[in-house]
């Protein structure tokens, strides 16, 4: 492999590294999560840690962040072995994390917290005035100054909830900040922004560790990094000997892995389109993006996390906030979906990516579950909406015989059912609504290997009796072995279209990371 | 499947989908333990007090708890919305308020007074249904406010008719006095009413909504329901099951004013929460909650049959209440363990 090889050592023989984390393993029953990774960090550098989903990232992040005990390995700090028991001992180590999932309380202002639970009090009270003064210190250091720190966090984007939340870990003098995924959800100044703060920051002679799967970003941001691949370090590099070829490369590896592939029928896909989309805008989340799926024809749209792809499922559906520009046609004919339940009357069907929070009714039961979309169809009358019980039932059977949902889960709570099971309810309830167009957002999340090849060979099959499906998802060989035609987004806009026979993996990844090869073929 | 799936089927067997004894346990309390508990009242009363189990007696009960038991089930509906009606009780003197007026100082019929005071409570209903819906304003907010107005107005309508309105139309009699084969009709109404809400939760899209909008709103949502118009319709609902009880208590009271229904609107929210409904929303059932009204029914019944007085018997509710909070929560935290 033409990847710079070096060993941590003679990259830091000047000073101590502020972090060093040797034959770091750590084991889960019937995984190894870890296995002998090596990561260090320098004072005044900032250093990416790069690899796929399962990796190995977010355990190595919560070994040092205490959440998680390592299994075995040793980690030095500053030249002195430690050990981190829990989240107060990173805490005392001066380890600061910034999670994905931000941890601010929306009903309080900005500084209140920032120093949430160590607020300066006069006798009992709050010292508000200090409190301000102290708060409006750490943003200005950071060079955030178009925030007030008297407004509630609640009325604040995204990013300046970031910047909020990167200014409360600073606020607790770490000597070492990790950064988890901060740029997902952000728009290009705003990381822009970021950046700067992160390069003045380094300077303060802090390590700084930045996971992220944006390759041009930490091309441009970091000093070095460090890939894991399956649980192991496969290489530590310097950027300025790195591209970004090389980095997909080491983060694929050479072994392709064996997935599902679906037998592909061209004489399948009719000529007529069943959805034409064309110059699609929502505020900066989706930028101008045309697309058209012909009946019988999956299309895969994927993108990193927070580039505009389940936005484009969710204006097709009617469920976007704010302004949507732009036309869908649904068999020819103009529609604008402004509500799911209109887009539900076009013959729209949509899977959401947030099973738990967004797909499942908890209480009731799975066969409850999978009707309830469907519920006009089955009535005596209009007149007269009375279910016909078991014309729905016998519906429901054939539905789940096609899902495989078990017959004896039918009639039990859906919340008493795996992830799996669960998943395949919320599939089967768009099947029995029999829409036309169906959009599933991350169709397999959290679903084992088994339930998985049964989605698949699902959409197939419904792809084979003419539907038109667009699957969005993150996960590549799942885009690469289900779809026909393959759009990449990135940063709201499509920057590649693959067709079945062209695409690759490593080309999707760059494409993902905004490498414009195969722009509107 | 290949001989790897089969493997791998066995290795993660879906153990979520098997409850263990605990958790067991708790499920079927909640199924059944309101229906445990009315039995087990029943056998105790029946024991220590022997004028209890009478026919007489329970016909008392049951046209007792025939004015409560039908505002809990307005109650009980939007509550499984995860909403409140705190205007219940207001509504349903209200109604009593315009049947008495239109009846007694209009000398207009029975059937058209009764027809203008359920279309009224609807009204009220959906001013509720609109402003939660709609407006998005929290359900206390809306219903405590219709419920002051209401309570306004009635008092205004009344002081106009001089203070209090005595309904003496044989229509009203009858309710209270006749008997379809052995229950009194005020019982009748209330068993068909419970009938029909049971029907409309289980066997309608309507209902099913409910249960729905109730359990997850998102996920609602994005099923396509119009989870506004289910709002709406479920205060609507609940309002003309108020505007009904107002015709079940003008007949029970026969003389209606400021004081009639006053405990009404705690009685009816002490009914739904006995019968077990969870207050998060989207579980639960109309007919437990007419287990907690015969429950309810019989445990004042048996103090007043013991010479209680009405202060103890508000306190004994207050117990009520809590008690069955306590064992709902139990019941939840032995299944979610």
């Amino acid at each position: 492999m033409a990847l710079p090889q070096q060993s941590p050592e003679s990259l830091s023989e000047a000073a101590i590294p502020i972090l060093a984390m040797k034959g770091i393993t750590r084991r889960f029953p019937g995984t190894l999560a870890l296995d002998d990774v090596d990561f260090t960090v320098n004072r005044s550098e900032i250093h990416a840690l790069v690899g796929q989903n399962g990796a190995g990232k977010s355990t190595l992040v919560k070994i040092l962040a205490g959440d998680y005990d390592a299994t075995a390995g040793s980690i030095v700090i500053d030249g002195r072995p430690v050990t981190i028991r829990n989240t107060r001992d990173a805490r005392r180590l001066g380890i600061g994390v910034v999670y994905q999932e931000l941890s601010l309380l929306p009903n309080l202002t900005v500084a209140e917290n920032v120093f949430l639970g160590r607020e300066p009090t006069r006798l009992t009270n709050v010292n508000q005035g200090e409190l301000i003064r102290r708060a409006r210190e750490a943003l200005d250091q950071l060079g955030i100054l178009h925030i007030d720190v008297r407004t509630r966090v609640a009325r604040l984007t995204l990013a300046e909830r970031q910047l909020v939340e990167i200014a409360k870990v600073l606020s607790l003098d770490p000597r070492i900040l990790i950064l988890d995924e901060p740029t997902a959800a952000l728009s290009q100044d705003d990381v822009e922004r970021l950046f700067s703060i992160l390069r003045r920051l380094k300077g303060r002679n802090i390590g700084i560790a930045y996971i992220s799967h944006r390759f041009k970003e930490i091309l441009a941001l970091c000093d070095r990094g460090t890939v894991l691949r399956g649980g192991r370090v496969v290489s530590v590099f310097e950027t300025k000997n790195m591209t970004l070829d090389m980095l997909v490369e080491a983060t694929l590896g050479q072994k392709q892995e064996t997935f599902f592939r679906r037998n592909v029928r061209h004489e399948g896909i009719r000529r007529e389109e069943a959805l034409v989309v064309r110059n699609l805008s929502a505020g900066d989340k989706v930028r101008d993006v045309s697309f058209d799926i012909h009946r019988g024809e999956i299309v895969g749209l994927c993108g990193l996390l927070g580039s505009g792809q389940n936005e484009v499922g969710r204006a097709l559906f009617g469920d976007l906030q704010g302004e949507v520009h732009g036309t869908i046609e649904l068999n020819g004919r103009r529609v604008t979906p402004r509500a799911p339940h209109r887009a539900k009357q076009l013959g729209i069907g949509f899977l959401t990516e947030n099973r738990r929070e967004e797909g499942l009714f908890p209480e009731m039961r799975s066969e409850e579950n999978i009707s309830i979309a469907s519920l006009g169809r089955f009535v005596w009358a209009k007149v007269l909406p009375f279910i016909r019980g078991w014309s729905v039932r016998r519906a429901i059977w054939s539905i789940a015989q096609k899902t495989r949902v078990a017959p004896s889960a039918l009639p039990r709570p859906v919340r008493f059912l795996s992830g799996g099971n669960q998943q395949k309810v919320v599939i089967s309830r768009w099947l029995l609504r029999d829409s036309e167009v169906l959009v599933f957002a991350e169709p397999t999340f959290g679903v084992d290997v088994g339930a998985k090849n049964e989605i698949y060979r699902q959409l197939e099959a419904l792809a084979h009796e003419g539907k038109s499906i667009l699957v969005i998802s993150t996960d590549i060989p799942e885009i690469l072995g289900l779809s026909d035609r393959i759009f990449v987004m990135y940063h709201g806009s499509f920057t590649a279209e693959f067709s079945r026979e062209e695409a690759s993996e490593e080309q999707i990844v760059r494409a993902m990371q905004g490498a414009h090869d195969h722009v509107g073929s | 499947m290949s001989v790897a799936d089969r493997v791998l089927e066995r290795l993660r067997p879906h153990d979520t989908e098997r409850l263990g004894p605990l958790e067991r346990a708790a499920y079927i309390f909640e199924k059944v333990g309101t229906i445990v508990i009315a039995g087990v009242l029943l056998l105790v009363f029946s024991l220590t007090t022997s004028v209890f189990f009478t026919e007489a007696n329970i016909d008392n009960i049951l046209i007792q708890i025939a004015v409560v038991g039908v505002v809990a089930i307005g109650e009980s509906i939007v509550m499984l919305l995860r909403g409140i009606d705190l205007s219940v009780g207001s509504v349903t003197l209200f109604s009593a308020v315009v049947i008495g007026v239109l009846n007694v100082s209009h000398h207009t019929s029975v059937a058209l007074a009764i027809l203008v005071a359920l279309l009224l409570s609807v009204g009220v209903g959906l001013v509720n249904g609109i402003l939660v819906a709609l407006v998005r304003v929290e359900p206390i907010i809306v219903t405590l406010g219709t419920s002051l107005a209401i309570s306004g107005l009635n008092q205004r309508l009344l002081a106009d008719n001089g203070s209090w309105i005595s309904v003496n139309d044989q229509f009203f009699v009858g309710m209270v006095v006749n008997k379809i084969w052995v229950l009194p009709v005020m019982a009748v109404i209330l068993f068909v009413l419970y009938a029909a809400a049971g029907v409309l939760l289980r066997k309608t899209p309507f209902g099913r909504y409910i249960y729905a909008v109730g359990g997850n709103p998102r996920a609602a949502h994005l099923a396509g329901i119009p989870a506004p118009l289910v709002l709406i319709a479920a205060y609507a609902l609940c309002g003309l099951c108020a505007g009904i009880a107002g015709v079940l208590i003008t007949a029970q009271v026969g003389t209606i004013s400021q004081a009639v229904g006053g405990d009404l609107l705690f009685s009816a929210i002490t009914v739904v929460v006995v019968g077990g409904l969870s207050l998060a929303g989207g579980a639960g059932s109309v007919e437990k909650t007419l287990v907690g009204a015969i429950i309810f029914g019989m445990i004042y019944n048996f103090l007043t049959l013991q010479s209680f007085s009405n202060y103890y018997k508000q306190a004994i509710a207050g117990f009520l209440i809590l008690g069955a909070a306590v064992l709902i929560q139990l019941a939840r935290v032995g299944r979610e363990r």
